[in-house]
């Protein structure tokens, strides 16, 4: 079933990273680049878990469409 | 090797944070080696009444390194025949910026002096320097101000640029 779990490691680690340069750069003062880096790593999660989803949907065409 | 790629490139990114922060502490010091220099210069034109060339060999003298390899190498290079000081200045100034981490405001600053230099009398070339010295402390506060904001700033930045990428990658 689901056997490969890194992918949950790998996103919750990103969000950690991008906390701290967000945490960082809101500290000197950097509150607009400080929003554009959440935004990046939010994009990157985004496109990962877009992954993840377009298999499952295959998966799912694949039972039920033949 | 997985993680050795991984060790490396955080390792990298770590270093070019601190290469960044570097940089933005030496700024303040070579300004103020910079305005140091132009005290002397002061001194050595107004009062000692000394040859540009020679000044400069006094401030090489006394000066720590990036600024005194400046003045030497003008120095120098004004013992040449059929030289413009202006021309030799110019390109000593653009070595000089490679040495040191001047930005480039400075290097207006510097070259806006150099076009004043042996041009005028005493009482001309003494507001000149002084009008430089002005701008240069007004730099002097911008860079501590930076320095301030962002040393710290770039050394964790680094850390953090490092290890999100190795997470992409991984």
């Amino acid at each position: 079933m689901f056997t490969d779990a890194s992918i949950l490691f790998q996103i919750a680690g990103i969000g950690i990273i991008v906390a701290l340069i967000h945490t960082i750069l809101k500290q000197m003062g950097k509150e607009e680049i400080a929003q554009f880096a959440t935004l990046i790593g939010f994009i990157i999660v985004l496109v990962l878990v877009i992954n993840g989803l377009s298999d499952l949907f295959n998966q799912i065409k694949s039972v039920f469409l033949f | 090797m997985k993680w050795i790629g991984a060790l490396l490139l955080i390792l990298a990114t770590t270093w070019m944070g601190f290469e960044w922060s570097n940089r933005l502490m030496k700024r303040p010091k070579h300004i103020r080696q910079l305005k140091n220099a132009l005290q002397i210069l002061e001194a050595e034109m107004i009062y000692s009444q000394l040859p540009l060339q020679d000044a400069f060999m006094n401030i090489a003298n006394q000066l720590p390194n990036p600024t005194s390899s400046f003045f030497k190498t003008l120095g120098k290079n004004m013992q040449e025949k059929n030289v413009d000081l202006y021309d030799v200045w110019k390109i000593n100034v653009e070595k000089f910026m490679q040495l040191s981490s001047l930005g480039p405001n400075e290097k207006e600053i510097l070259n806006q002096f150099g076009r004043t230099l042996g041009q005028h009398d005493f009482y001309q070339q003494q507001k000149h320097i002084q009008l430089t010295l002005t701008h240069l402390d007004r730099e002097l506060e911008d860079a501590r101000d930076n320095q301030f904001k962002y040393s710290k700033l770039a050394k964790s930045l680094g850390v953090l640029a490092g290890l999100f990428i190795v997470l992409l990658l991984i």
